[in-house]
């Protein structure tokens, strides 16, 4: 049974491009690598992508797991870290799976039956730009790999764990380590109608998606050397799809803010290669509880500051007013150089960082803003 | 300043403008020596470099490689290294040579797991991680620059590889970066590599990074011990070292033949400028009488040799760059020996390699010029200006002591252990044989003249006469033929012998009529045990004798030997190898016994008696991987492989191992069948007959003696640059010669001798200096051909061999020596008398 | 003996000259005849077209009735061999040959039979005073001795002609005039004539008869 477009809720999340690129042999894919046939020989043997479907229910917490049937599936924590004496930060945390079209036949332990991808990232307006680092890996030998029945991710020493209502993230990166505990402080936002959450004008590009707003941050973060207690709020989402993007997406913004009054917003469109919108979504729930999702009609973005990076040559829009119905909202960012530079692990670069909501001149939330497709086309 | 000037261009100018050709001789002379060795030391030295290159490529940023033998080591210890303190990243890999479909030629095909080769092996993939994604799927691989090119292959072609019997077809999607890696060498992911080449479990590397600070020694003496037998771990430049050993002994061969040619070149020189020295002895002389001091001389002298020597010098290193970059592009970096087949190098010049070159070419050079010049200035002048007096010039090579103590030091030498498995004393020892043999030469000359029989042909009685004259001016002629052609006789009558031997080892060791292998080369081909079945069954053969060999590692810092597992003969206690001293039987409740090849045991430093623990039974099978004792109960010889060989009985080999599977089988045939017809009942009783190769015993010997001829045409190719090098030096010196007798030519006329007489006059006295340098030539070329075989052969490639003359090519070469010794010598003079010579008798000097 | 018939001869060349113009001359049996001239006069050329080492562009070189220029080059090396000596200025003993190889060298060329070869050595040795020097070797005695040497080797195989070339140019004035005496008494006993090139006034008074070569040509000195 098919719900209003309004709840279609979707996010962005370009490196679920890449991924969903890496994972199969789509066309944008084979036609950037120049391949001119199937790069599947006819022999090979592979279970097709279980796909997503109107009428599913997401269920807690059998949800809260992998889905290794889908191609991707991501878990996104972003949020506000503060500390003593110090300017509030913000961080990234994703862990992302991927099921590359392989020969399932192949009895090698080292078969890519999955692939797991992870990104952190440390916003520090004292340093003005972000710090950065990502992972790579197989799903093999237990080194890597994603849990089903809760959410268990985990490559090398990276891992997101989920025991009950509390997530736990141990991030030791290059430049910097996160080792922070989420603890719920609500129940999750179920995305779109009951989780299937629409991208676009055909109803396959879809996901299953919720987000957990409002999640309470305790830990402590390393950064040159020096370990520092921090407090805050996050936001988790988690999406898997066989089939994201649009056919004539090129790029999406999206935002998940949590906002003062307990309530939590979230909204994205996804952009034509003209800026146009292709389409849009989002939800809102009040302290309360009281849920409202958004038609593409309804969700406005409107540039209002440019930021342009000199180590890219990319502009970035970092400061918008959004409208989601009959919200109105003012974005600014943390600081203007949230770039990401992911090109050697997924091949694209993005803006992905900390925002201020303000309503009226008045702040009234903090959350993220993801920018894709404003270095180049998200087509790889 | 000015009187320096004065004095080098009274004593060096004339003789340069009078005989400018004389002039070009010398610096020909130096420059053709410095090239050759230039050459060919910048041939081995890039082939080394690109050695060292590939491993560091493979490697990357890895600090520590664990590697196992060919057969591999179970991919269970992949997590466990992975996962243990200390590391930041374990690459792993699966490393094999698999054949290429139809040709016969292998490429080396890397199995990597390209997000963990991106965290060790960056440069390998970074540039081109798009390609990286799509490695995953079926049937893709990255091909490197060198081997796209080698086989003229570009992206989204498909490489087709032999696996087992089978014919695989892969895709390019991409190449690696052009500075990856210079390596013939296909990448794919880990997973399809396992799968497709029969390799599900195994894994032959792991490229380890540690975190930062870690100590490589602490980690690797403490893993060590936990590895799997055959396993071992290693830094990269341990991993270089090893690859290199592979063919040092080889390329150490080449660099002495390098020296040798050197060595030749710079005594032609030395001879050159000495004779022609000593040859303008009254001139010089006369500058002694109107004022000059005896420094003064010597310093313009020497100034003399060192503007020869830079001149030949600088033209011998452009000419031996040149060269190499000739012999690099035209026979690859092993000089067409096969060695380093995966590696195609690049010409590296090293400037300091080339400034010694450079600088003992001038060395020499100087030094030739330094010793007459020392004596013309020590010489009472009025004694030199006279006629005659050359003679005395050399009056300091008459003794024999020097030559009697460095013949007896190459005895003490040759007895002497390899220092660092290389002959380096044996290498000294040859040296020395041919130090004393040219010092000896002008001794030997007038020994043997004395004894000249008395000539009724008048030209031949001149001839006689002058040489006699001139024994040890004769005796520095004899040094540069003997310094060339004994090392020619030494090479000629080593490697004969080695082809000789090599021919009877093949008889003994091809007894069966037909053998068949699969996949050719590499090894990712193997029969499975149906297949064997069904070969044994083929209509014609009688009996058939299947084998699995493998590479296993027994010692780090060597490469792998071959395992071969071959079936006893029907109520043999022991297989039919051609073993050198006792062979045991062990009994019934001893160790198996295993058959050692002469290298395996040296290697190991074990002999016959001795227990080995053989690390078998890590095939495809991850579970055991402890190593199985075994008895040394002979030690046979062995040419092909040059690692080492330890044969084993299959039998014992299965049971211990359950690996049925076997690479190769030898086929006795019923009597009247024909091989041919067999050859294609084989074809079809395997899977795919494209991925088998018969080969009958016949063309068997044939093909390996052909691939013996290669290796060692190079040789023989510096071999004879080296004679004619010495050739180019006699027919100097005759030319030399010749020009300062014009006035005696002059003379011969006026008394009535025809131009004729005096041709055959010169050529009496090159026939006769031609024989004697060839027969002392061939008196220590055989001295030296023993320290080769005895010495330096067993020294470097661990390989005895019995002695065998060749008389035919001796004799040929050697008749040939003195026709062009003959030939030279009259020329020159018909140059000589190409002008007005009866006016030379009113010339002065 | 030895005619010369208006002998021409010119170099060509950059500096193209005629050196010998309209040159007669005649030596006879027993004569021992001087050639005087300056330097550049022509002697050497005239000795080099009497020995046959070289041809006149006219007239003719003829001895005992045979007209060299009608012989090949080895025709006229084997009159050299047999019916010519040499004495040069510079003597030219062979180095590493002792003086009686040196002097035996013309019998060994003309390979005459060992001992009767070894008799004529020993007497001409004996005759020009060196027989105590015959295993010498040329560097080891003086100039005059070499020179008699030379004269020895010249004659050794009695030829019907002699040719001296300034035979007592590198020598004192006692030695030249022993040499000299030597010369003459060889060539009348030995040789059937001499010819003596020098610039020497008082060599040349030694010869029977003496020429002058100028620019001009070849006269009979007076007086």
């Amino acid at each position: 049974m098919r719900r209003s477009p309004l709840a279609k809720a979707s996010r962005r999340r370009r490196l679920l491009t890449t991924l969903a690129l890496l994972a199969g042999p789509s066309r944008s894919f084979a036609q950037a690598l120049g391949a001119t046939s199937s790069l599947t020989p006819p022999t090979s043997r592979f279970t097709p992508f279980k796909q997503v479907l109107p009428g599913y229910r997401i269920l807690f917490p059998d949800d809260e797991g992998s889905h290794p049937e889908f191609r991707t599936e991501w878990w996104y924590v972003t949020g506000w870290l503060d500390r003593e004496a110090h300017a509030p930060l913000g961080f990234q945390i994703t862990f992302f799976r991927t099921r590359p079209a392989i020969d399932e036949r192949n009895p090698s332990a080292f078969t890519a039956r999955q692939v797991l991808i992870a990104h952190a990232a440390l916003s520090d307006p004292a340093r003005g730009r972000l710090l950065h680092d990502q992972r790579v890996a197989r799903a093999a030998f237990e080194l890597a790999g994603a849990s089903p029945g809760s959410t268990k991710v985990w490559i090398d020493d990276w891992s997101l764990t989920q025991d009950a209502k509390v997530y736990r993230a141990r991030i030791p990166a290059g430049d910097f380590a996160l080792d922070l505990a989420f603890t719920q402080t609500q129940p999750p936002l179920v995305q779109g109608d009951g989780g299937y959450s629409r991208k676009g004008p055909h109803p396959e590009s879809a996901s299953y998606y919720y987000s957990v707003p409002h999640l309470a941050v305790t830990g402590a973060i390393q950064e040159s050397g020096k370990r520092t207690s921090v407090t805050g709020r996050a936001w988790l989402d988690h999406e898997w799809s066989s089939s994201y993007m649009d056919e004539r997406a090129a790029g999406w913004d999206w935002i998940g803010i949590n906002l003062e009054d307990g309530g939590a917003l979230m909204a994205f469109r996804m952009r034509d290669s003209k800026g146009g919108k292709v389409w849009a979504g989002g939800a809102y729930r009040e302290a309360r509880g009281v849920r409202r999702a958004f038609t593409p009609a309804e969700v406005d973005f409107t540039p209002l500051r440019q930021w342009r990076s000199s180590r890219t040559g990319a502009t970035y829009p970092v400061a918008w007013r959004i409208r989601a119905g009959a919200l109105e909202l003012t974005l600014e960012a943390l600081m203007d150089d949230q770039e990401s530079d992911s090109r050697a692990s997924v091949g694209t670069v993005y803006w992905e960082g900390a925002v201020r909501a303000l309503a009226a001149g008045k702040a009234v939330g903090r959350g993220y803003l993801e920018l894709t497709g404003y270095w180049r086309p998200m087509k790889l | 300043m000015r009187t320096h000037c004065a004095i080098l261009r009274a004593s060096s100018g004339g003789a340069w403008r009078d005989h400018p050709g004389r002039l070009v001789l010398a610096i020909l002379g130096i420059a053709f020596g410095v090239a050759l060795g230039v050459a060919v030391h910048l041939i081995n030295a890039s082939a080394a470099n690109e050695f060292n290159l590939a491993v560091r490529s493979l490697a990357g940023e890895a600090d520590l490689v664990v590697r196992g033998p060919r057969s591999g080591f179970p991919d269970s210890l992949y997590p466990y290294i992975a996962k243990r303190a200390g590391v930041r990243a374990a690459s792993p890999g699966v490393e094999l040579d698999a054949q290429l479909a139809g040709r016969h030629e292998t490429i080396k095909v890397l199995g990597l797991d390209p997000f963990r080769a991106l965290q060790v092996q960056p440069h390998l993939l970074l540039e081109s991680r798009d390609a990286l994604l799509d490695m995953l799927k079926p049937g893709v691989v990255l091909l490197s620059r060198s081997a796209a090119d080698e086989l003229g292959l570009k992206p989204h072609d498909t490489l087709r590889l032999q696996s087992g019997t089978q014919v695989v077809t892969l895709r390019i999607a991409a190449l690696l970066p052009a500075g990856a890696t210079g390596q013939r060498v296909a990448v794919m992911d880990i997973a399809q590599a396992q799968w497709i080449f029969g390799r599900v479990g195994e894994l032959h590397r792991i490229d380890v990074k540690l975190e930062p600070g870690a100590s490589t020694a602490r980690f690797s003496r403490e893993l060590a011990p936990l590895l799997p037998a055959g396993t071992i771990i290693a830094t990269p430049e341990a991993e270089a070292e090893r690859s290199a050993s592979l063919s040092r002994a080889y390329r150490t061969n080449l660099d002495m033949l390098a020296l040798v040619a050197l060595f030749t070149g710079a005594f032609l020189v030395f001879s050159t400028q000495f004779l022609a020295l000593v040859r303008r002895r009254s001139q010089l002389a006369l500058l002694r009488v109107i004022g000059v001091t005896g420094a003064e001389l010597t310093r313009a002298l020497v100034i003399e040799g060192a503007v020869l020597g830079i001149a030949g010098s600088a033209l011998g290193v452009a000419l031996g760059v040149g060269l190499a970059r000739i012999g690099i592009a035209r026979l690859g970096g092993d000089l067409g020996a096969g060695y380093f087949h995966s590696v195609a190098p690049a010409l590296h010049v090293d400037p300091a390699a080339l400034a010694v070159f450079f600088a003992l070419g001038l060395l020499f050079a100087m030094l030739g010029a330094a010793l007459p010049a020392l004596e013309a200035a020590r010489r009472a002048p009025a004694l030199a200006l006279k006629a005659g007096d050359e003679e005395e010039a050399l009056s300091a090579l008459q003794s024999v002591v020097p030559s009697l103590a460095l013949f007896a030091a190459a005895w003490v030498l040759a007895q002497a252990p390899p220092v660092g498995d290389l002959p380096i004393a044996g290498y000294f020892a040859v040296a020395a044989i041919l130090v004393g043999a040219i010092l000896a030469m002008p001794r030997f000359a007038q020994a043997v003249l004395s004894r000249l029989p008395p000539l009724r042909y008048a030209p031949a009685t001149l001839a006689a006469a002058q040489l006699q004259a001139t024994p040890r001016q004769v005796g520095v002629s004899l040094a540069a033929i003997l310094a060339s052609f004994s090392l020619m006789v030494s090479m000629l009558i080593m490697v004969g012998s080695f082809r000789d031997s090599l021919a009877a080892w093949l008889d003994q060791m091809l007894p069966a009529d037909l053998y068949v292998r699969a996949g050719r080369l590499g090894d990712a081909g193997f029969f499975t045990p149906d297949e064997q079945a069904r070969i044994g069954r083929v209509a014609g053969v009688a009996s058939a004798a299947f084998i699995r060999s493998q590479n296993v590692y027994l010692r780090t810092d060597r490469p792998p030997l071959s395992l071969l597992a071959r079936p006893l003969p029907r109520g043999g206690s022991a297989p039919a190898l051609p073993f050198e001293g006792p062979v045991l039987t062990p009994g019934a409740g001893d160790a198996p016994p295993a058959w050692l090849s002469e290298v395996a045991a040296d290697v190991l430093r074990v002999t016959v008696g001795a227990t080995i623990d053989l690390p078998i039974g890590t095939g495809t099978q991850p579970k055991g991987t402890a190593a199985k004792r075994f008895v040394v109960a002979g030690i046979w010889r062995d040419y092909a492989r040059q690692n080492g060989a330890i044969v084993v009985d299959r039998a014992t080999y299965v049971a211990l191992t359950g690996d049925e599977r076997a690479n190769e089988a030898a086929l006795t045939l019923d009597p009247g069948a024909r091989a041919d017809a067999v050859a294609e009942g084989v074809r079809a009783a395997v899977a795919n007959e494209a991925g088998v190769e018969t080969i009958s015993t016949r063309e068997l010997k044939a093909v390996s003696l052909a691939i013996f001829d290669r290796t060692f045409a190079v040789t023989y190719a510096l071999e004879v640059a080296a004679v004619l090098i010495g050739m180019f030096g006699v027919s100097a010196s005759f030319s030399a010669q010749a020009l300062a007798r014009r006035r005696e030519f002059g003379v011969l006329r006026h008394l009535g001798m025809t131009r004729r007489q005096v041709g055959a006059m010169l050529a009496c006295e090159g026939a006769v200096v031609g024989s004697l340098g060839v027969a002392a030539g061939l008196a220590f070329g055989w001295l030296i051909s023993l320290i080769l075989v005895h010495v330096i052969n067993r020294q470097s490639f661990h390989w005895s061999m019995d002695m065998t003359i060749p008389w035919r090519d001796l004799a040929v070469l050697g008749a040939a020596l003195v026709a062009a010794a003959t030939v030279t010598a009259m020329l020159s003079g018909r140059r000589a008398m190409s002008g007005e010579v009866t006016r030379a008798v009113r010339e002065d000097w | 003996m030895l005619t010369l018939n208006a002998v021409t001869k010119s170099y060509a060349g950059p500096r193209a000259r005629q050196v010998l113009r309209d040159v007669s001359l005649s030596v006879g049996d027993g004569e021992f005849v001087a050639i005087m001239g300056e330097s550049g006069a022509g002697k050497s050329t005239l000795l080099n077209l009497i020995a046959g080492l070289d041809l006149p562009d006219a007239g003719s070189v003829v001895l005992d009735g045979t007209d060299l220029s009608a012989l090949d080059d080895n025709a006229r090396t084997r009159l050299r061999r047999h019916r010519m000596g040499f004495v040069f200025q510079a003597i030219h003993l062979l180095p590493h040959l002792t003086v009686s190889q040196n002097v035996r060298l013309p019998l060994d060329i003309a390979e005459m039979p060992r001992d009767q070869a070894n008799r004529r050595v020993g007497a001409i040795l004996e005759a020009v005073g060196i027989l105590k020097l015959a295993n010498d070797f040329p560097r080891s005695i003086s100039g005059g001795e070499a020179q008699r040497a030379a004269i020895a080797r010249a004659l050794v195989h009695e030829p019907q002609l002699m040719l001296a070339d300034e035979p007592t140019g590198n020598l004192d004035r006692e030695a030249a005039a022993q040499v000299l005496t030597l010369l003459r008494e060889q060539v009348k006993q030995r040789a059937g004539g001499g010819i003596l090139v020098t610039h020497s006034g008082s060599a040349a008074r030694t010869a029977d008869r003496v020429y002058v070569l100028t620019q001009d040509g070849l006269a009979v000195q007076t007086g």
